[in-house]
């Protein structure tokens, strides 16, 4: 049974007179890592500044877990990462997480392990009596990101979590993320694609502050029509997109980037595609790196039919 | 099960605790204010308290404390603590302000507040930095009025019964002086950027606030009741008093309080994080 951990109806907030958001409602279940996503300037960090309480919309009503945002019912419940937020100067970093263990009601004992065990989750265990001017801009986002995962929360927002990241450190946030679904639900504003392709089975689309409705449950393959996305590290292309063309089963290839072909087929044509698409590819001694069952998430949004 | 409102206010006002006393940056500030009291104890205060003893049958039926307005410091059967009352009646409330700027201002800048409330509540945050300071000023009220004690004592021992209820007046007087000060520091911190803004601010609406209402009573006496909400408004009248009728306009700060806090709460409430 799924139960709607988030209800938004009719949401608007203005900034100065421009909408930053207009009449976005949504529900959202228990379940899988939601992503958000949407230009700069879409609404995407208002509405996660209004679902974590640290903004108050304009107009319409939002409920987390049948609460409005910031109720104390909700304390250990919801983590939020901000955007931009930074630790207080004075304190050391296992100081101030501590803090905010034992204000979401751990003893003094409980919280200082608790912190520890958050700091080590994010590969932080040096630097944790330093204060935060001591920090890089990474260690400063784990650090914000550790926070997130003190308890037990059942909904963690997180905006731009990768952002400044290196390779290595986003690969961790992306295990803690795998890890805690679907007990712990995520929301993840990103622009990195890629990286909410791996994680997300549902997107919301905001674009001009306004929610795009056909974008929710997006990994589900569309009846009659798939797609498979094909990197080619060689081979021309028209050439290869000819010769893909004919073979059985074949709706139509496209080309939307450079060595980039999108395979639309019908599956009950040829039901092993990926398999046909290997073998024309051996046939030419054409090279491809990627073969992806799909769209990318870029091409779903962005460029769409 | 998460703690409750009133634990709140003790973790986060035990926090702002922790903040003056055990951080570098607040442990200067507390080693300056230290300095500056020590001088004043064992300089104007103590020479001040010499000359009234001096004073005191030299010439009957004049005083010079009393020809340049300082009469009711006579009133204090210990000087010392006559002339304590008159230096912490300024100093205090000036104090409050610098001291009480910064309650939530640079951490909603920096965006700390998001991580505090976050677990917490907007009020629990206002109300628990709020307490902190109050807790703050005590301690520094009480360690004032204690090394004036210890001076009173050093001077004769045998003062101690009398000059124990002057030290419980005016700790208790001064907490009360000091608590429409860190109210509106609280409110105006909930609004501005910064420290200094908040500081300058105090400053701007208290002399514009109490300009005005000054003109208004002057021309329309009957809206003179408005001076009431000019904090520090009763510390003039209050400086003639001594002894526990200084409690007499108790009444007055813990209602400008309450106005205070209740506006910094509103705004609180409303002020994007």
């Amino acid at each position: 049974m799924t139960s709607s951990i988030i209800h938004c109806q009719q949401l608007t907030h203005v900034y100065s007179g421009k909408a930053a958001l207009a009449n976005v409602s949504f529900e959202l279940d228990a379940g899988e890592p939601v992503g958000l996503v949407g230009p700069n300037g879409a609404g995407k960090t208002t509405l996660l500044s209004i679902l974590s309480g640290i903004l108050r919309p304009t107009s319409g009503t939002v409920r987390l877990f049948g609460q409005p945002p910031g109720a104390t019912q909700l304390i250990g419940k919801v983590a939020a990462l901000p955007q931009v937020a930074r630790l207080d100067p004075s304190f050391t970093i296992i100081e101030q997480l501590i803090f905010y263990a034992r204000l979401q009601g751990f003893t003094r004992t409980q919280a200082a392990l608790e912190a520890g065990r958050v700091l080590e989750e994010v590969s932080l265990t040096e630097g944790t009596h330093e204060k935060p001017p001591a920090l890089s801009h990474g260690m400063a986002k784990r650090v914000a990101i550790a926070q997130t995962l003190i308890g037990k929360p059942a909904l963690v927002l997180l905006d731009e979590p990768t952002a400044g990241l290196d390779p290595v450190n986003v690969r961790t946030v992306r295990a803690i993320i795998t890890e805690r679904s679907p007990a712990t639900t995520f929301i993840i504003s990103s622009h990195d694609l890629a990286e909410l392709d791996r994680l997300c089975k549902h997107i919301l689309l905001l674009e001009n502050a306004v929610l795009q409705p056909q974008t929710i449950g997006l990994n589900e393959e569309q009846a009659g029509t798939r797609f498979i996305t094909l990197q080619m590290e060689t081979g021309p292309a028209r050439e290869v997109i000819a010769e893909l063309q004919v073979l059985e089963g074949v709706l139509q290839v496209t080309n939307p980037q450079k060595n980039e072909l999108v395979v639309a087929y019908d599956p009950n044509l040829q039901p092993q595609m990926d398999l046909q698409l290997m073998q024309c590819l051996n046939s030419h001694h054409w090279q491809y790196r990627q073969l992806t069952h799909g769209k990318t998430l870029e091409e779903k949004l962005f460029f769409h039919d | 099960m998460h703690p409750g409102f009133f634990s709140h206010i003790l973790l986060i006002s035990q926090f702002e605790l922790k903040r003056s006393f055990a951080t570098r940056s607040g442990l200067l500030s507390i080693v300056t204010f230290a300095v500056v009291w020590c001088v004043i104890l064992f300089y104007p205060l103590r020479f001040s308290a010499e000359l009234l003893m001096q004073e005191k049958g030299l010439m009957p039926g004049f005083s010079f404390v009393g020809a340049i307005g300082f009469g009711s410091i006579q009133q204090w059967p210990i000087p010392e603590f006559g002339l304590f009352w008159h230096f912490a009646l300024l100093i205090f409330p000036l104090l409050s302000i610098m001291l009480a700027a910064d309650q939530t201002c640079s951490d909603r800048e920096r965006g700390t507040l998001r991580f505090i409330v976050a677990r917490s509540s907007r009020d629990r945050v206002f109300f628990g930095r709020f307490v902190g300071v109050i807790v703050i000023q005590t301690l520094l009220i009480s360690a004032t009025a204690s090394s004036t004690l210890a001076l009173v004592l050093y001077r004769d021992a045998a003062l101690f019964s009398s000059a124990l209820p002057d030290l419980l007046v005016v700790t208790v007087n001064l907490i009360l002086a000091v608590l429409p000060f860190t109210a509106m520091m609280a409110a105006l911190s909930a609004t501005v950027k910064s420290a200094r803004q908040a500081t300058v601010w105090a400053i701007l609406i208290w002399i514009f606030l109490a300009g005005i209402i000054g003109g208004f009573a002057y021309y329309l006496p009957t809206l003179g009741f408005l001076k009431l909400l000019v904090p520090g408004y009763q510390l003039s009248a209050l400086a003639q008093l001594s002894g526990w009728q200084t409690l007499q306009l108790a009444y007055v700060p813990l209602l400008q309080s309450l106005i205070l806090l209740a506006l910094g709460r509103w705004i609180m409430a409303r002020q994007p994080l």
